[in-house]
C-alpha cells in the first residue's frame, strides 16, 4: 500500500510533467508509479488525464495554444504507454467508443489529432482512421466496430462539403448513429444542417459535446 | 438585374484608390480559382497546371461577376514543392487546391541539408513566371504569390513540426523561417528583375500564423521579425504595394500586423474571423483593408446571409481612412452557387457608394 502522500506526490508529478509539458518527467513519474505499486488505471486517471484536463482549461483561457497542446499531448502518450499494459481489464472498458477521422479531400489533421488526444485522455477509446479518408471507409468501419460516435472534421470549406455527404452516408447506413463534426469552417448552424448530431469548436469542447451526445441517447 | 451607372471604370477607380483619391464606389476585389475553371467548364487542376487556361477562365468570370482586379496564380500550399517536396493537384471531388505529400524536411537533418531554391526553376515558379508574362501583357497587375514566412514553413516541414520545434528546438524553427523569408525576397527579385518593380504586386499568404496556432507571443518571436525583415527587402526593391493575406483568427496579432509595411498604401485582407472595424482600427492608416466575407457562408449560406454580411462589412469599410475593397475572406470555394457571388457585386451598389 503506498502512503497517501507519496501517491499524491506522484499523482502530481505525472499531472505537472504533462501540463508542463516535459515528456522524460513523464515517463519516469509513470515508472516510479508502478514500481511503487500503484495501480495503473488510477494512475492514468488522476495523472494524465487529470493533467490533460488542466491543458484543456489552460487552451481555453488562451494561455496555450497548440505548440503546447501538440508537446502536452506528446507527453501524456509517453505515459500512457509505460501504463496500458499494466491496466486490469476490467478498468479497460472505456467511456464510450469514437471512430474518427478527416474527410476525404483534407490533409490537414492537427485538429483531429488533438481531438484523438483529449478523448483517450477522457477513456474515450478511438479508432483514427486518419486525414483524407474516403467517404465509404466511415461506413465501412461503423458497421464492423459499432462506435457510439463518428467524428468527421475537415479545415477546408471546399472538403467541409464531404461532411455533409459522409453524415447522409453514415445515416442512410444506420439512422441511429451520432455524428459529432467540427472544423474552422463549420459552425454550429453548418453542423445542423449537415445533419449532423453535434458540433465542437474545438478539441475540448468536443470532449464534452460528446458526453452530452451520449447521454442524450436513449438507453 | 442591372447595376446603377459607374462614374469610373475599373482602371480608374483602382488608380484612385492607390493615389489616396476619391472613389465612386467600393471595389470589389477577388479570390476565387476552382470557381473559374467550373464557371468556363475546365477541372479545377488547369488554375494551377496549365497558366494559359487559368488566366483566360479568370479573366473571363471576373468580367462576368464584376470584380475589380485581374487574375492570379497561387496557392496556400506554396513552399512543399519549391523547397523539394511533392505535391498533388486537385482532382478529387471535395478539392480546391494543390495539396502537400511529401515534406522535403522530416528530420533535424533534413532542416541543416535545406537550401534555397532556384527562383527560376523550383515548383510552381516557372509556371507563376509564365501567369504573369500573361499579366504583363493583359495589361493587368503584375502578382506573384507566395506563402508568408510561417505558413512556407509549415509546407516545408508540416505544421505540427514547426510547433513542436518551436518549442523544442527553436533554432531549428528559426532556420527555416529564415529561410523561408529569404527566398520570399528572391522570388520578389526575381519578378522585379523581369518585370520592373514599379509593375510588381507581391502577394504574401499568411494563414497559418493565425493564432488559431500560435500564441500572439509565438508570433511576435518567430513570425514577425521575418515578416518585418523580408517586407522592408522587398519594398527596397521599389515595390510599391505589397498585399498580405491573413485570413483566420489574427486579432491577437493585430497590434503587430500594423507595425508590418506593406507599401504605400498595402493591402491587409482579412478573414470573417476579423471584423471590419477592428482591421480598420488597426492597420487601416497605413493599408487598403480588404475582406471579410466567409467562403462558409458563400458556399453554403443563403443570398441573404450573404448579402447581410457584405452590408456589415461595406458600412465599415467606407469609413477606412485608406479605403476599403470588398474581398471574400479566402478563396471561394468552387461549388459556391453563382448567386452568391453576384449578391457581393449587388450589395456594393447598394451600401458601397462613395457618391
Amino acid at each position: 500500500m503506498v502512503p497517501e502522500q507519496r501517491k499524491k506526490e506522484i499523482l502530481d508529478g505525472i499531472r505537472n510533467a504533462v501540463v508542463q509539458y516535459d515528456e522524460d518527467q513523464c515517463v519516469s513519474w509513470c515508472m516510479t508509479s508502478l514500481q511503487e505499486g500503484l495501480d495503473a488505471y488510477e494512475t492514468t486517471m488522476k495523472g494524465l488525464a487529470a493533467g490533460m484536463d488542466t491543458v484543456g482549461e489552460l487552451y481555453t483561457r488562451q494561455e496555450y495554444f497548440v505548440p503546447e497542446l501538440l508537446l502536452c499531448s506528446d507527453a501524456l502518450y509517453a505515459g500512457l504507454n509505460i501504463l496500458r499494459p499494466h491496466i486490469r481489464p476490467d478498468h479497460a472498458a472505456s467511456k464510450g467508443k469514437l471512430l474518427l477521422g478527416v474527410v476525404e479531400g483534407d490533409i490537414h489533421d492537427i485538429g483531429k489529432n488533438l481531438v484523438k488526444t483529449m478523448f483517450e485522455a477522457s477513456g474515450w477509446q478511438v479508432v483514427d482512421l486518419g486525414k483524407d479518408v474516403k467517404l465509404d471507409r466511415f461506413v465501412e468501419e461503423q458497421k464492423k466496430i459499432k462506435a457510439d460516435l463518428v467524428g468527421l472534421s475537415a479545415l477546408m470549406t471546399t472538403s467541409m462539403m464531404a461532411i455533409e455527404k459522409a453524415v447522409a452516408m453514415l445515416k442512410a447506413a444506420d439512422p441511429g448513429v451520432k455524428v459529432l463534426v467540427g472544423g474552422a469552417p463549420l459552425n454550429s448552424e453548418i453542423a445542423a444542417n449537415f445533419g449532423a448530431d453535434g458540433y465542437a469548436e474545438d478539441a475540448v469542447s468536443a470532449v464534452q459535446e460528446a458526453g452530452r451526445m451520449i447521454k442524450k441517447q436513449p438507453v | 438585374m442591372s447595376f446603377k451607372p459607374d462614374r469610373m471604370n475599373t482602371k480608374e477607380r483602382m488608380k484612385a484608390l492607390f493615389e489616396g483619391r476619391a472613389l465612386d464606389r467600393v471595389p470589389l476585389y477577388p479570390f476565387l480559382l476552382g470557381f473559374c475553371a467550373r464557371n468556363v467548364g475546365h477541372p479545377i487542376q488547369v488554375m494551377y497546371d496549365a497558366p494559359a487556361k487559368s488566366f483566360d477562365a479568370q479573366q473571363r468570370t471576373l468580367d462576368q461577376y464584376g470584380f475589380d482586379w485581374g487574375p492570379m496564380y497561387g496557392y496556400a500550399s506554396y513552399g512543399t514543392w519549391e523547397f523539394g517536396g511533392e505535391i498533388k493537384m486537385p482532382t478529387g471531388g471535395f478539392e480546391q487546391a494543390p495539396m502537400h505529400t511529401v515534406f522535403p524536411v522530416e528530420s533535424e537533418e533534413d532542416v541543416e541539408r535545406l537550401r534555397l531554391p532556384d527562383v527560376k526553376t523550383a515548383g510552381s515558379l516557372p509556371r507563376a513566371m509564365e501567369f504573369s508574362r500573361l499579366q504583363e501583357t493583359a495589361p493587368t497587375p503584375v502578382t506573384v504569390v507566395l506563402g508568408g514566412p510561417f505558413t512556407i514553413a509549415g509546407n516545408v516541414c508540416s505544421v505540427e513540426k514547426v510547433c513542436r520545434w518551436m518549442l523544442k528546438k527553436p533554432e531549428l524553427v528559426h532556420r527555416i523561417l529564415q529561410m523561408a523569408a529569404d527566398h520570399i525576397v528572391d522570388v520578389v527579385t526575381y519578378w522585379s528583375q523581369t518585370f520592373g518593380a514599379q509593375r510588381v504586386f507581391p502577394q504574401i499568404w499568411e494563414p497559418s500564423a493565425s493564432n488559431d496556432i500560435l500564441s500572439p507571443k509565438q508570433f511576435e518571436r518567430f513570425v514577425f521579425p521575418r515578416l518585418l525583415e523580408s517586407s522592408m527587402k522587398i519594398l527596397g526593391l521599389g515595390i510599391n504595394h505589397m498585399l498580405y493575406h491573413i485570413c483566420g483568427e489574427q486579432n491577437k496579432n493585430l497590434s503587430l500586423w500594423a507595425q508590418v509595411p506593406m507599401g504605400a498604401p498595402g493591402i491587409c485582407s482579412f478573414g470573417q474571423e476579423v471584423d471590419i472595424g477592428a482591421a480598420i482600427d488597426h492597420v487601416g492608416t497605413s493599408s487598403i483593408i480588404a475582406g471579410n466575407i466567409s467562403p462558409s457562408a458563400l458556399q453554403s449560406g443563403s443570398p441573404e446571409t450573404v448579402y447581410d454580411l457584405c452590408k456589415d462589412a461595406l458600412l465599415k469599410g467606407l469609413k477606412a481612412p485608406r479605403g476599403f475593397m470588398l474581398m471574400p475572406g479566402c478563396e471561394v470555394p468552387p461549388s459556391t452557387p453563382p448567386h452568391n457571388v453576384y449578391v457581393m457585386r449587388k450589395a456594393i451598389d447598394d451600401f458601397g457608394r462613395y457618391e
